[in-house]
């Protein structure tokens, strides 16, 4: 098997599931239990919500774990009044839109590379604005956006607000999922008020994520119950998963540099020996993404006859694509509905071997050699 | 070789249908009618799952796969009749309907101007010439279900399904590396998938709750939530309560009529009445591809042939058989030929 859809999905890592395990079979216990073996596992909980909370520069305090980054993504909404408007970036994935949706919202457009127009953000801002939610990377494109140029924006506004006597918030969300595993993620140097994490995108276990606040947010409860995560999120804690989480995102953090280099590697030696194709995302894209668009084809035959290879890849995200609808993401840079038809996105990790991004260029080729070959019969 | 467009479903049957076709030779072009792709309050329409399903047998088998958008004239014509047949009181059958009007039609009549020399389902049927026959699987026979499409659809038709019976099309399923060879079958309406017709109605009919009454007393026995819901002869479903005595013998309450008007559903614990069985039937809309007197009739599918007379509206039969709900079909045979069928009224 040549695994390409490591954004889809992870593996969990043998020491990671080792770490999780005894949370499920000894230090099983309710960590709000009274005696102290449950002290124990409310202080080992609390310890990995801690070390998650200082690979990205922030406090044990500012975390709110949740189900996974469609959950934080959602709870991130919780903290304007509903009469607010929200702007978010275009291509977000629809775990930001659609809770977007639910208020007064407006899309800020992207230019070709998938890249934040900083004007047309600027231009959408106005007064009942009090949310702006932006990938720090794209699940489709692996695109970077300029969070701390946006960040720089929204401070200006603020001060502006404050000086005309508006009390009104603006605060700078973004979904970190798809980034957390390349880039070094640090809240301050990014100027964001919320950030969303993702377990599973980073070799953790699945259904758990986790939501950055900063000191001046006020996060209201999706549910509520017996007041755990600050009462900001009700229900007994997820300690195997947090542990878990805590497992992966320290691995992440001591392969940062070597995994980098290795994807670009892998993604040269991609581009070099697939043949007759088109790189959508040429500029600004996280290392492991590669999206090629062979014109003509369509990229789904080509899943199904990869996948006949036991070579796994994927159309834009996982779920538009269960859901049979285009891609919003590769519409809003531009390309023709043909073109989106012909993309392929490509997602490198920790599976893969040199010797794999070998075997899988080769193979890649020979399947489109094929349908190439079945539509020029036809 | 024939130019042939078969329907694919994502089924396994109609998968099946495509790999031989392909391996007899011809020249095969897969197609998914999109028929309906709306979600329901907590049920997901799974026709984005059966468009993979089907693409990816398709490019196993390596054949043409196109997808046809039928959504508007399905709702037109399928969707819009069943629901004035349900607020009319009637029980429709939208499966028969499809068939007519999109899958051996619009589907049909899309292939022949692209060219097709057939069209091909994964139905269990035959025919022969412009005769429609039952499956040779006499448990699957889907002729049922067909009865309504044109002499010009048969005669352009391959079933190739037909000629086996379905343990036999799993298996060459499986031994033929398809996925979806143990796929599970959907139940009921095709777009409903697996969720009950009421909670598909719910959504677009108005429905007020009423009483249901015994019809021999007018006694109030009970209370249903919109007599749309209930079908002639239903038995399950139905709150009864309150009435001490006489609903605790034991027998079972049958719905045996509605007033829409009034919006009351009648009961009955006599299993005699009327309502419910019948010697004859009065059918509409009538479909004949021949004269015929003496005949075989299926009034459920899967249902046995019943022989009867029929007389060119009414079939009449020798015992008493159990009341269809109008809006149901009466298919009608001679031996393996459907010659046709109608309405119930």
């Amino acid at each position: 098997m040549i695994y390409l859809d490591h954004a889809a999905a992870t593996p969990v890592s043998d020491k990671t599931l080792e770490a999780m395990k005894p949370y499920f079979l000894v230090d099983f216990f309710n960590p709000s239990s009274a005696y102290l073996p449950a002290k124990k596992v409310a202080h080992d909980f609390s310890e990995a919500k801690a070390n998650i909370a200082h690979a990205i520069g922030a406090k044990e305090n500012d975390l709110i774990i949740t189900a996974g980054a469609t959950e934080a993504n959602n709870l991130a909404m919780t903290a304007i009044s509903s009469e607010a408007k929200v702007l978010y970036l275009k291509t977000e994935h629809d775990s930001v839109r659609n809770p977007a949706k639910r208020f007064n919202s407006e899309e800020i457009a992207v230019d070709k590379n998938g890249r934040i127009n900083l004007d047309d953000l600027k231009s959408k801002i106005d007064d009942n604005t009090e949310l702006i939610s932006v990938a720090l990377a794209n699940n489709e494109l692996g695109t970077i956006q300029p969070l701390a140029e946006i960040a720089a924006l929204v401070r200006e506004i603020r001060l502006e607000r404050l000086k005309n006597g508006s009390s009104r918030q603006l605060l700078l969300h973004s979904d970190a999922s798809q980034a957390t595993n390349l880039l070094d993620i640090n809240v301050a140097r990014l100027g964001v008020d919320l950030l969303t994490l993702n377990a599973a995108k980073v070799y953790g276990p699945k259904g758990v994520g986790a939501l950055y606040i900063s000191h001046d947010v006020r996060l209201k409860p999706l549910s509520v119950g017996g007041g755990q995560e600050n009462g900001i999120r009700s229900g007994t804690e997820n300690v195997p998963g947090v542990i878990g989480f805590a497992s992966a995102l320290t691995h992440a953090k001591e392969h940062l540099n070597g995994n980098r280099k290795k994807y670009a590697n892998f993604r040269k030696i991609l581009l070099n020996e697939i043949k007759d194709y088109e790189l959508i995302n040429k500029k600004h894209s996280l290392d492991n993404f590669v999206v090629l668009c062979f014109d003509g084809l369509d990229a789904e035959r080509l899943i199904y006859l990869l996948e006949e290879r036991e070579v796994y890849v994927s159309t834009g995200a996982a779920c538009a694509a269960s859901k049979g609808v285009r891609s919003h993401v590769l519409a809003a840079i531009g390309l023709s509905d043909s073109e989106i038809n012909g993309s392929l996105r490509i997602t490198l990790g920790e599976t893969n071997t040199e010797e794999q991004i070998h075997e899988a260029a080769k193979i890649i080729n020979e399947v489109v050699a094929l349908e190439r070959e079945r539509i020029r019969r036809g | 070789m024939a130019k042939v467009f078969v329907g694919m479903s994502g089924g396994v049957d109609s998968s099946v249908a495509a790999l031989l076709l392909k391996e007899h030779g011809h020249d095969v072009t897969g197609v998914y009618m999109k028929n309906w792709s709306k979600d329901l309050p907590g049920m997901k329409c799974p026709w984005a799952e059966d468009l993979a399903d089907a693409k990816r047998v398709a490019v196993k088998l390596g054949i043409d796969f196109e997808v046809w958008d039928f959504e508007k004239e399905y709702h037109d014509k399928v969707v819009e009749y069943m629901l004035d047949e349900f607020k009319k009181g009637n029980t429709p059958n939208p499966d028969v309907m499809c068939n007519q009007e999109i899958k051996f039609k619009l589907f049909f009549e899309k292939a022949m101007e692209r060219g097709a020399d057939y069209i091909a389902t994964g139905h269990y049927a035959r025919t022969s010439g412009s005769e429609l026959l039952r499956a040779k699987d006499e448990n699957k026979d889907q002729t049922y279900f067909l009865y309504r499409i044109s002499d010009t659809a048969i005669s352009h038709t391959l079933f190739p399904v037909g000629e086996m019976l379905k343990p036999e099309v799993k298996k060459l399923a499986k031994e033929k590396g398809l996925h979806n060879a143990y796929k599970k079958e959907s139940m009921g309406v095709c777009f409903v998938g697996e969720v009950g017709m009421k909670d598909f109605l719910k959504e677009y009919i108005d429905i007020k709750p009423g009483e249901i009454r015994e019809v021999e007393s007018e006694k109030v026995l009970g209370y249903h939530e919109g007599a749309v819901f209930y079908t002639i002869g239903q038995r399950h479903g139905l709150y009864l309560s309150g009435v001490a005595g006489e609903a605790n013998d034991g027998l079972p309450y049958y719905v045996v009529s509605k007033d829409l008007n009034k919006n009351i559903v009648y009961v009955s614990k006599n299993l005699n009445d009327s309502h419910i069985w019948t010697k004859e039937l009065k059918i509409k809309d009538v479909i004949l591809r021949k004269e015929a007197k003496n005949v075989l009739v299926r009034l459920r599918h899967r249902a046995p042939l019943i022989p009867a007379t029929f007389d060119g509206e009414t079939l009449f039969f020798e015992n008493e058989v159990k009341r269809p709900a109008a809006g149901q079909s009466a298919v009608i045979y001679d031996g393996d030929i459907c010659l046709g069928g109608g309405i119930i009224i």
